[in-house]
């Protein structure tokens, strides 16, 4: 692989980095708000390298000479055999000292895939193959504070699933809840669960929390929504994977929020 | 394809200065015997090339999505490989400044040549690096490269994603009121780390390691600048292959199978285990994965915040890219079994 072409792999690689954090919020869809400046920390750290790369590349290509590898014997002839990627005296062991090995072009799939397919962050696909997970609060043992008096309440979808599981003395009863994320089919005919996914890390450790909806027909599936409804009691509280449900009084359509994850 | 590449300290980095051309009045202006390409096509025009078809691409598409399993996938993938790339940055710098300023000779001082002792201070020692398994692999690449003997460099290997305190203290926040749980996962990550060094230095062959040129090349920052971007392509082709099995992974495997798996007891340990391998969680972020998993005993949890640093889909393909792959698949598998024992034993005596 040659120098510039390295170069150019950094810097594209910076650049699709710098574009899902610095110049937009796409890395919401991907990874956790706190990891914002380390990315671009990153970003900037390979666009520099890289244009440091094709600084020394640059010069090189307007010296004289410059591509003919046993011309001088100084350490750039080493790039030579680079230029023969594809070489077969270039396997094994004899591995150049600063080329780089055919891996080195998977590095562009990250690229082409935030530029081309752009992924939406996860949603009812996930959510769907996914049990809910009710996280037990450590403070269940000293009691769920109350809810705030606002009517409705709005709440994540996780806490209101550990109220509704955990809470023995029925903190939800009597307020009008307010929950939002997007429409999923439930496991029968014509239910549907409204999900939220919650990630700790990146999509790739992330939990759904859903609540079964009744009293309002199915929106297509995907579709983000906010619910406004009462907490209907029932089933064995306490137990996991059980799904909560809510008689829903209103179901309204919203755009995606900015942070798709709870 | 692994076979080709390797963590070293190169001889002959990029940023070398250049030499000065032929010395002589004329310019040289004889035609050179090329037996390649005229220069301005190849793999910089195909990349260019690419570049254009994707703006092209990006324009025709519009705003049209794949089908639901390629955005999910695609997510996924997306994810491992940005959440990763500051680790992999962290350590690669830390390599590149292990390569550029620290002497090959302090390093080999630095430890006890007795790996009885050098074992367990090199794990002990992994409480410094605040990052979590991607990045402790180019830099245990980059200290094997600088003489460190291979036992202990691979004890830091193993405990490093796992003892330090940044991954400790989200532990911690993960289960709270439940401190033994944080000791636990300490002491048997401690122990997986510190018996797979005393097992290298016993029953490890060198060969197994891809073989290295010494360490005797160019200091200061032109073998920093060289090696910051040799370990980037080397270990980042690598980490995108890790991404791609992880995400593979995680939208083919059905989570209710496991949860099915969950009420057999003794299996639960092993199903989180192979959970762990499978799904490539960051081990920053694998305590609240594994708190998530409430049907499964607190054993199995542990076992899922051991084995999840020292073993996963993106490491091994790491590991193998650093290390080769016949290194990879024996340190690996051998790992997997120790921690599993570690994190049982560990269970029973403290859970």
């Amino acid at each position: 692989m040659r120098r510039e072409v390295r170069a150019l792999l950094h810097i594209l690689l910076g650049a699709a980095v710098l574009h899902i954090s610095l110049f937009s919020e796409l890395y919401l869809r991907y990874v956790r708000r706190g990891l914002r400046p380390y990315l671009i920390a990153s970003g900037v750290l390979l666009v520099a390298v890289g244009l440091v790369g094709a600084v020394s590349a640059a010069r090189q290509l307007l010296r004289p000479g410059h591509d003919e590898p046993d011309a001088h014997d100084g350490p750039d002839a080493h790039d030579g055999p680079d230029a023969h990627d594809g070489s077969e005296g270039h396997q094994g062991h004899g591995h150049d000292h600063h080329g780089a090995p055919r891996t080195a072009w998977l590095l562009l799939l990250p690229v082409l895939a935030i530029y081309l397919l752009q992924p939406r962050a996860l949603g009812a696909f996930t959510a769907q193959r996914s049990d809910s997970t009710a996280v037990r609060p450590a403070e269940a043992a000293g009691g769920f504070a109350p809810l705030p008096a606002t009517d409705p309440v709005g709440m994540r979808l996780a806490d209101f699933d550990s109220r509704a599981l955990w809470d023995s003395t029925g903190s939800l009863k009597g307020h009008r809840i307010r929950l939002t994320g997007f429409a999923t089919p439930g496991p029968g005919d014509g239910t549907w669960d409204l999900a939220r996914l919650t990630i700790s890390c990146c999509a790739a450790d992330a939990s759904s929390s859903k609540v079964v909806i009744h009293g309002a027909d199915a929106p297509p599936e995907g579709t983000w929504v906010e619910v406004t409804g009462e907490w209907q009691p029932g089933g064995p509280s306490g137990q996991d994977g059980a799904v909560p449900a809510l008689t829903a009084s209103q179901v309204r359509r919203i755009g995606e929020p900015e942070n798709p994850y709870e | 394809m692994a076979d080709e590449m390797a963590v070293e300290a190169r001889p002959h980095p990029v940023a070398e200065p250049e030499p000065e051309p032929e010395p002589g009045p004329k310019p040289e202006p004889e035609p050179r015997p090329t037996n390649h390409a005229p220069y301005p096509i190849g793999s910089l025009g195909v990349l260019v090339a690419g570049m254009l078809a994707v703006l092209v691409g990006r324009h025709v598409l519009g705003d049209r999505t794949g089908p639901a399993w390629l955005e999910a996938w695609g997510a996924v993938f997306v994810a491992v490989c940005v959440q990763a790339l500051p680790f992999l940055l962290l350590g690669v710098v830390l390599s590149a400044a292990i390569a550029g300023f620290v002497p090959a000779r302090l390093l080999e001082r630095a430890l006890p040549r007795n790996p009885l002792l050098a074992v367990p201070i090199a794990g002990a020692a992994g409480v410094v690096l605040p990052g979590c398994e991607c990045a402790s692999v180019p830099v245990a690449g980059r200290l094997i490269a600088r003489g460190v003997a291979p036992a202990a460099a691979l004890a830091f290997l193993l405990s490093s994603p796992a003892v330090n305190p940044v991954v400790l203290v989200a532990t911690a926040v993960a289960f709270p009121g439940r401190p033994e749980l944080v000791a636990a996962r300490f002491l048997a990550s401690l122990a997986t780390a510190v018996v797979m060094g005393l097992l290298w230095s016993r029953f490890g062959r060198p060969e197994w390691l891809r073989p290295r040129t010494p360490s005797n090349g160019p200091t200061g920052w032109p073998a920093f600048r060289a090696s910051l971007e040799h370990d980037v392509l080397h270990a980042g082709g690598f980490l995108v292959i890790g991404g791609m099995t992880a995400a593979t992974l995680n939208v083919a495997v059905p989570r209710g199978l496991l949860k099915s798996l969950a009420g057999l007891p003794g299996v639960d340990v092993l199903v989180l285990a192979v959970l762990a391998v499978l799904l490539a969680v960051c081990s920053e972020a694998d305590a609240f994965v594994a708190a998530g998993l409430t049907s499964f005993s607190t054993t199995a949890k542990l076992a899922f915040m051991v084995v999840g640093p020292m073993v996963d889909a993106k490491l091994i393909a790491l590991q193998a890219g650093t290390f080769g792959r016949a290194f990879a698949w024996r340190f690996s598998s051998t790992t997997f079994v120790v921690a599993v024992t570690a994190a049982t034993l560990t269970g029973w005596w403290l859970l």
